[in-house]
């Protein structure tokens, strides 16, 4: 497509019409029946009890009849959620050096400039496709692929949330690393450094705070993804909050909510301070000092902030690795070599799987040549019923998500963005505009909470509420989003040239009008890069939502897993990955071209 | 001896000539500004003469040394004693002042070391990073971030790196585009005066006419990628570089 005609067909009122179009497609997909509760159910009585406990959370078990030996709730809790933190910690331990190897590797830089280099750039790509591959998988499949292999331990909860996120770091350091400027690398070499020496010295350095900030942010996630956990099964805050949802104790619920959010809360406050010291680094305090060497050397600006943060979470990395309970799984060896050849087994496609639970490599040899003729057919078979139906009605569970996510946080942003929501927006001084402050500070709450929740447990509440269809899963997935995308898109209006925008508000207009007018036209295409982004994270989770019971490419995975046949659970996984490395391409072109 | 040795040179990128049949040479201690139009082959030269890429055709020795035929260890050994000052500065901005000079022995020192250096500075090279410093008058900075500094005092920074490095040969590409043009002078005659006092060959391509012949005794000029005069121009000869006609 032409530059002129891209713009047209992406124009700013086809625009609009699109979008709406977009969205009346996965209504006719996804139906519009939001409840699908039983005819006795009353739903706005259950969704009552469930909101008004929001006010009355408990601090003791709602349960009179337990045990006296039972754990109390509070101390349960307590330790579901340092076991949240603790998964995440372990999990980020791993996942940073094996991101920063990955990067290197996934990165331009260490391709030899000789006749070599086609080739091994060809093998850059296919580490790149890997890492794609392996992040497409979202956390909770590999958590029920590792449960199967390895069986239940803090290990497999770990392991789960480490590999995606290894490969999204590997990814996203690896272009920063290649976005870095060459000109100091160049005077290393120039001065006859070798080409390590000349990243080490050049390059690494200064992509060190983007990695750095890109690291605390995919903890955050880990975090998040740690608690989702839980309704798998593995003992994290998740699996508290799905009790005692389950039982119908929602002051519990809510108060293992808030401490969810508190914790999540306080590492994205934690991290965007230390970003902002990366970025800017700290001026020199003291003048007039003696001006000999150690002087200086005793005085240079330290951010003593950011050194005792990076020491405590030394602290707590180590703390995670040495204390609680036993990171590998419980069994003998034998027991676990078992477990492993009954795995394969049962990942091995039906057609050519053998008998026995563990078979020997005989009966394999023998199980693969009678079945293998009957595995293409196999695979046309899922792929007609019901891949493509469940496959389709992920990606339009996705959209519809990130439309309803984006016309919110549209909504929001005026109202929310930091230049705007002041008695003086844009430095203007304006007449009304006491109470927009604290609007904004409203709606920048609500933009912290919403994405403070993983979209996983919004589903699950919502399910619970609503009753199992694919709107309480988009209604999950907007949620979160909305978060997400209020900053996001706050961001952008906060940086953009106001000139256009001061002068309408000067000639008289409203900060509304400011918004519409000037600073939506000169952020639309960020507005839109960012949309593309969150669509694709969208897709992500769509594919494991659907393990809530509503037709999709999740339902059929849990299905399946009641079944132990991996062997689909394998090819729903590998067709929402499809999808996913699909999305991440065409998110990635559009964004290219809107970045231009 | 000559400390460089540059004869019937030419570099073509595809099929644009860069520099055609340059011939010439240096001696140590010799000051010499570049001078010439935009496009004229200033930057290639001084590429040339780094040993950062061959030539097309003809040779280029600099400190005894042909990129050509070069093995990399004589390669890298040459290039440890020639000091870089590109245009853009080279800094890491988010480093120190300090860890960005000591990068300047990178060709002297193995990877090990140059871990060690940006985190664990030793004592004697911090005594003489500040030494350098505080001949360069920004030793109060030897701390700081780079992006602190404003772009005099980056640029200070950068040729501190050259100095700590040892360069015997110190290539300047337009040194003074990173500063306020009433700053030019000064510059100028911090790196004529470095020059003097240290026997430091130095080679400034240069835009301002008056200054490079205020400040060099040797004044090269190119045009179109070729040496037009070599020595103390006229006059006559600066006009016609600069004129349009061929």
């Amino acid at each position: 497509m032409t530059g002129a005609r891209w713009r047209m067909f992406f124009g700013r009122k086809w625009l609009f019409v699109l979008l709406v179009l977009v969205f009346g497609w996965t209504l006719t997909k996804l139906g519009t029946q939001v409840v699908n509760l039983s005819e006795a159910a009353d739903p706005w009585a259950a969704s009552g009890r469930f909101f008004s406990a929001a006010f009355s959370p408990s601090l003791s078990d709602e349960n009179p009849s337990l045990p006296a030996i039972t754990t109390p709730f509070l101390e349960r809790t307590a330790s579901d959620l340092l076991r949240t933190l603790r998964y995440a910690l372990i999990a980020m331990s791993l996942a940073i050096p094996a991101g920063v190897f990955l990067g290197l590797f996934a990165s331009e830089q260490w391709l030899p400039n000789n006749g070599l280099r086609p080739f091994l750039n060809a093998l850059r790509w296919l580490l790149r496709l890997g890492l794609s591959l392996v992040r497409a998988i979202h956390e909770l499949i590999w958590a029920l692929l590792f449960l199967a292999a390895v069986g239940d331990s803090p290990l497999t909860a770990c392991l789960a949330l480490a590999l995606p996120a290894s490969a999204i770091l590997g990814k996203v350091f690896s272009e920063l690393i290649d976005e870095q400027s060459r000109s100091a690398q160049k005077v290393i070499v120039a001065s006859g450094g070798s080409g390590a020496q000349g990243f080490l010295g050049g390059i690494f350095p200064a992509a060190l705070p983007d990695m750095i900030s890109y690291a605390l942010y995919r903890f955050e996630c880990s975090l998040r993804a740690s608690a989702t956990l839980g309704f798998i099964g593995i003992e994290t805050i998740g699996l508290g909050i799905r009790r005692s949802f389950e039982n119908t104790y929602y002051s519990e619920v809510w108060t293992q909510l808030y401490l969810l959010i508190a914790l999540v809360v306080i590492v994205e406050a934690l991290g965007n301070l230390v970003r902002k010291r990366l970025r800017i680094g700290k001026p020199r305090q003291k003048s007039g000092v003696a001006m000999t060497e150690p002087t200086l050397r005793r005085t240079a600006p330290k951010d003593h902030l950011v050194r005792s943060l990076g020491l405590a979470a030394a602290v707590l990395v180590m703390a995670s690795w040495s204390f609680g309970d036993r990171l590998l799984p419980r069994g003998n060896e034998s027991q676990q070599a078992e477990r492993l050849s009954r795995f394969f087994a049962q990942l091995t496609p039906d057609p050519v799987a053998p008998d026995r639970p563990v078979p020997t490599w005989a009966e394999r040899r023998e199980a693969w040549d009678a079945g293998s003729g009957d595995l293409l057919p196999w695979l046309h078979d899922l792929w007609e019923s019901p891949g493509i139906a469940a496959l389709t009605n992920t990606v339009a569970m996705s959209v519809a998500a990130i439309i309803l996510a984006s016309a919110l946080a549209f909504f929001l942003i005026p109202w929310g963005a930091r230049t705007l929501a002041r008695s003086q927006p844009l430095g203007l001084e304006m007449v009304t505009g006491k109470l927009r402050s604290l609007v904004g500070g409203v709606v920048r709450a609500f933009f912290i909470l919403t994405r403070a929740v993983p979209e996983y447990l919004y589903a699950f509440l919502l399910v619970g509420i609503l009753g199992p269809s694919a709107w309480p899963l988009v209604l999950a997935l907007a949620l979160h989003n909305v978060g997400i995308l209020g900053r996001l898109w706050g961001e952008v209006i906060e940086n953009r040239d106001p000139r256009q925008a001061r002068q309408i508000l000067g000639m008289g207009g409203s900060r509304l009008q400011a918004f519409i007018g000037a600073l939506t036209p000169l952020s639309l295409n960020r507005f839109l890069l960012f949309f593309f982004y969150r669509w694709e994270s969208c897709l992500r989770e769509a594919t494991v939502l659907g393990m809530l019971g509503v037709s999709s490419l999740g339902y059929f995975i849990s299905l399946r897993r009641s079944f132990l046949q991996y062997d689909q659970i394998i090819f729903f996984a590998l067709l929402g990955a499809g999808a996913i490395i699909a999305g991440d391409i065409i998110s990635d072109l559009l964004r290219k071209r809107l970045r231009t | 001896m000559s400390l460089l040795q540059v004869s019937d040179a030419s570099r073509h990128y595809g099929a644009t000539p860069a520099l055609v049949g340059v011939a010439l040479s240096l001696r140590p201690g010799e000051k010499v500004a570049l001078i010439g139009p935009s496009g004229s082959g200033k930057t290639t030269l001084l590429r040339l003469l780094g040993l950062q890429e061959k030539p097309s055709s003809g040779s280029v020795t600099t400190l005894e040394t042909d990129l050509a035929t070069a093995s990399a260890d004589v390669l890298r050994e040459a290039r440890s004693r020639i000091g870089m000052l590109p245009q853009d500065l080279g800094l890491v901005p988010n480093l120190r002042v300090i860890q960005n000079i000591i990068l300047g022995r990178s060709g002297t020192r193995n990877l090990l070391r140059t871990c060690r250096d940006l985190l664990f500075p030793s004592k004697s090279d911090r005594a003489e990073i500040f030494a350098i410093l505080e001949r360069l008058a920004i030793a109060e900075k030897m701390y700081d971030r780079a992006d602190s500094l404003s772009g005099g005092q980056q640029q200070r920074v950068a040729l501190a790196r050259s100095l700590f490095q040892g360069a015997e040969i110190l290539l300047a590409d337009e040194p003074l585009s990173a500063v306020d043009p009433a700053r030019g002078r000064d510059v100028l005659k911090l790196l004529t005066s470095l020059s003097d006092e240290d026997g430091l060959s130095l080679i400034v391509s240069l835009h301002q006419v008056e200054l490079a012949r205020e400040f060099f005794p040797r004044v090269i000029g190119l045009k179109a990628g070729r040496v037009v005069f070599d020595g103390s121009p006229s006059d006559e000869e600066i006009a016609s570089l600069y004129s349009t006609d061929q």
